[in-house]
């Protein structure tokens, strides 16, 4: 008697155990149409997990689309679920049980997909005729890699000038500065410093965003010929100078104690709004939330400055997109597909982004009549046409070359390299990653 | 199943049938943690010593590369500034922590009116989860209305941008942690309170005053348990993480720059993070934290060792 209530104890444990890990439990919803069901409609029904990182407001715009989708195609139904951890997905793919779709950021595409934790879509695409071509071409690149696609951009963000009207017309400028040489000028004549150095007001932050000054001086992060990655081109250089030069007129000290004085970017204290920042570059969503925290600012949107000896790069710009993307190893992929293919129809894709304040990727939704009502939207949309709008090309190592880029790029403006030595590591550091 | 009858006299190993009984029941009952044990920390420990020889991405099965990692690593700048700055955290923060914590174990061990409400007080920064609190520092921190820099202007002092300025970002760090030295110091206070009030009391009478009573009696007194926290403290230091991905704005999609201006936040456990989860190089990152382990295991092997002469165990 004993022995066996041990034994018996030891077996319950095991169930506990093994029934908690569940790695081998075969989903519940996709097993669904096997069953017998009374409800006609439903009888081959598959159901899909999506999960979207995307939380609050913005899911409610997704959720409201799946419920379209849902009430319209009985027999493949979506089950959205809000999980902003990107993390879990890696954890779920690589555990074998990944959702049958999932939305990531444009830079990891390429890193996963070469990987193989994504399923190229070429076939799908070219079997149901989706046509790329539609696709604003910088976003469709960030999830293609030596002509495979291995997921579908849904929304795009890219950044302008936003200017206070206010600020520049009591420093005597009636408009934005249109090059370069403006820009310098204007951010001079705009900021505000104490005799001390102190800073009250600058006219920009001067380590702005690097990647969109550097296609404005013609910059290229990678060359395809030699296969070389090109943190030391001209282009970005001149990209750096201009931030080192606007940098050293303050000075790291006062620069640092400028910014983190500074209020929180989604408030009414965010620099801009409050008149700490002149001017500033940022993405589309910028105009919404200037309606939420600050209805009153004066201000202007306008084209990134561009460089006098290089006017054909006028309206030039970095492009960052969101994708959906089929997981490895989901059972349905097709089911997957239809959805995708769904979503991301210039329809369904104006309804969300619009939701969202996030630019489309697709020409044809461009004209949709739902961005009328989102502020700010025409100058971006207009300049979503732009030939001039790149994206950091798309690449198994994107991320690290970022992530050295960027560090050596704050290591330069604060001085404690030169530009040569820190453009210099990033290469050596990333060139061996180029396979 | 039968149960075996009284006639079969067969011990194993020793033991009487009603022995081994009480054993099997025992593991049984230690099963979960022995099975937890196995899967999650045996298991992982040998893998990842595995995987640090190899090139594995999560998705396609491990390439066997051999030393390969290991060699990168040495060549890496990225790990010489993760390993300094985490080297800074742990020999320059860890001691003033320790430090400090006595101090106020000392105090707390006064008894003066309302202690119970100080000791209280001193503990409760230490029930703040690290996100909350690290949040709260940046408020404290900031250059021109936080307190911190409120009272050093007071005072005629310089105010630096502290979380912004790379000179100071590990100094805030250090102030935040001993905000959170309660904790420890909870641990001396229990400590104090079991040195023998005889030793005083004989100094006292002998004429010793009291700072050399605190250096001849409380700390050799205390030596174990410094030594205790001193090795715990390491070991946390070495793994800080969370400080610096709240403090150095860490992003989800890797893209910032985790670590802070100029790399002054890139601690070990957060270099190891990315190599891992951003980058996918779950290999290189294996052998970072096998590395680590060397690293922290020759530590404290050598604080154990060199202990003895610093060390005054009570029953000796």
């Amino acid at each position: 008697m004993k022995k066996k209530s041990w034994i018996w104890s030891l077996i319950l444990l095991f169930s506990i155990v093994t029934g908690c890990s569940g790695g081998n439990a075969p989903q519940a919803g996709s097993d669904a149409g096997d069953e017998p069901s009374d409800n006609p409609p439903a009888q081959d029904a598959v159901t899909l997990d999506f999960w979207y990182g995307w939380t609050g407001p913005e899911a409610e715009a997704l959720e409201a689309l799946i419920a379209k989708w849902n009430s319209a195609n009985p027999d493949i139904q979506v089950k959205g679920l809000s999980q902003s951890d990107y993390q879990k997905q890696l954890t779920a793919i690589t555990g074998g049980n990944p959702p049958d779709i999932a939305s990531q950021f444009g830079q990891n595409v390429v890193p996963w997909g070469l990987r193989g934790a994504m399923m190229p879509l070429d076939d799908y695409i070219a079997k149901d005729g989706v046509d790329l071509k539609d696709f604003v071409p910088a976003a469709l690149s960030t999830s293609q890699h030596e002509g495979k696609t291995y997921a579908i951009p849904t929304a795009m963000h890219v950044s302008m000038l936003f200017y206070n009207k206010d600020i520049l017309q009591e420093a005597g400028y009636d408009g934005p500065p249109e090059t370069i040489s403006d820009l310098k000028e204007y951010i001079k004549k705009l900021s505000v410093a104490q005799d001390d150095g102190r800073l009250q007001r600058l006219g920009l932050w001067p380590g702005m965003d690097a990647y969109t000054f550097s296609y404005a001086f013609n910059g290229s992060f990678y060359d395809e010929a030699t296969q070389q990655v090109t943190p030391d081109h001209p282009g970005i250089q001149s990209a750096i100078k201009l931030s080192k030069e606007i940098w050293d007129q303050y000075g790291s000290d006062n620069l640092d104690r400028f910014s983190s004085g500074l209020g929180q970017y989604m408030s009414a204290q965010n620099p801009f709004f409050s008149g700490k920042y002149a001017m500033t570059i940022d993405g589309e969503w910028l105009p919404t939330f200037i309606k939420q925290y600050s209805p009153d600012l004066n201000y202007g949107i306008a084209p990134i400055p561009y460089d006098e000896s290089n006017p054909e790069l006028k309206n030039s710009g970095n492009v960052t997109t969101s994708v959906f993307y089929i997981p490895k190893g989901v059972k349905n992929p097709d089911a997957s597909w239809k959805f995708i293919k769904w979503i991301t129809e210039p329809e369904q894709m104006a309804e969300f982004t619009a939701a969202l304040g996030n630019l489309p990727t697709r020409n044809s939704a461009f004209s949709n009549p739902l961005y009328e009502d989102v502020p700010g939207f025409k100058e971006f949309l207009d300049y979503s046409r732009s030939e001039n709008l790149k994206s950091f090309p798309a690449s198994s190592y994107a991320n690290e070359y970022m992530t050295e880029f960027s560090a050596q790029y704050d290591a330069i403006l604060r001085g404690t390299v030169s530009m040569e030595e820190g453009l210099d590591k990033v290469k050596a550091k990333i060139q061996p990653l180029v396979k | 199943m039968r149960v075996s009858t009284a006639n079969q006299r067969k011990p194993v190993s020793g033991w009487s049938r009603k022995e081994r009984h009480y054993v099997y029941l025992g593991l049984a009952f230690a099963s979960p943690w022995i099975i937890g044990f196995l899967a999650f920390t045996v298991y992982p420990f040998f893998g990842s010593l595995y995987l640090s020889l190899t090139e594995y991405d999560l998705f396609s099965p491990p390439q066997w590369v051999g030393l390969q990692n290991y060699e990168q690593i040495l060549a890496d700048d990225r790990f010489y500034k993760s390993l300094g700055n985490t080297f800074f955290m742990a020999f320059i923060s860890v001691p003033i922590t320790l430090a400090v914590s006595l101090l106020i174990a000392v105090m707390l061990n006064f008894k003066v009116k309302g202690i119970n409400y100080y000791r209280t007080i001193f503990y409760l920064p230490s029930v703040i989860p690290i996100v909350a609190s690290a949040l709260l520092w940046t408020w404290m921190l900031n250059p021109d209305f936080g307190l911190v820099n409120l009272a050093l202007r007071t005072l005629g002092l310089a105010d630096p941008a502290w979380l912004l300025d790379p000179r100071y970002t590990k100094p805030s760090l250090i102030l935040m942690s001993l905000w959170g030295s309660g904790a420890g110091a909870l641990i001396f206070l229990a400590a104090l309170q079991g040195v023998p009030r005889q030793y005083y009391e004989a100094a006292q009478v002998d004429g010793a005053n009291w700072w050399y009573r605190f250096w001849k009696i409380t700390v050799p007194a205390l030596s174990p348990i410094i030594l205790f926290q001193l090795i715990m403290g390491l070991i946390g230091a070495f793994q800080i993480f969370t400080e610096s991905y709240i403090l150095a704005g860490g992003k989800v999609d890797g893209s910032g720059s985790l670590g802070g201006p100029e790399q002054s936040l890139l601690f070990y456990a957060v270099n190891l993070y990315q190599e891992a989860f951003v980058f996918l190089k779950m290999g290189y990152a294996s052998a970072l934290a096998w590395i680590l382990f060397i690293i922290v295991l020759l530590i404290t092997f050598i604080l154990l060792k060199t202990s003895g002469r610093w060390v005054y165990y009570g029953g000796e």
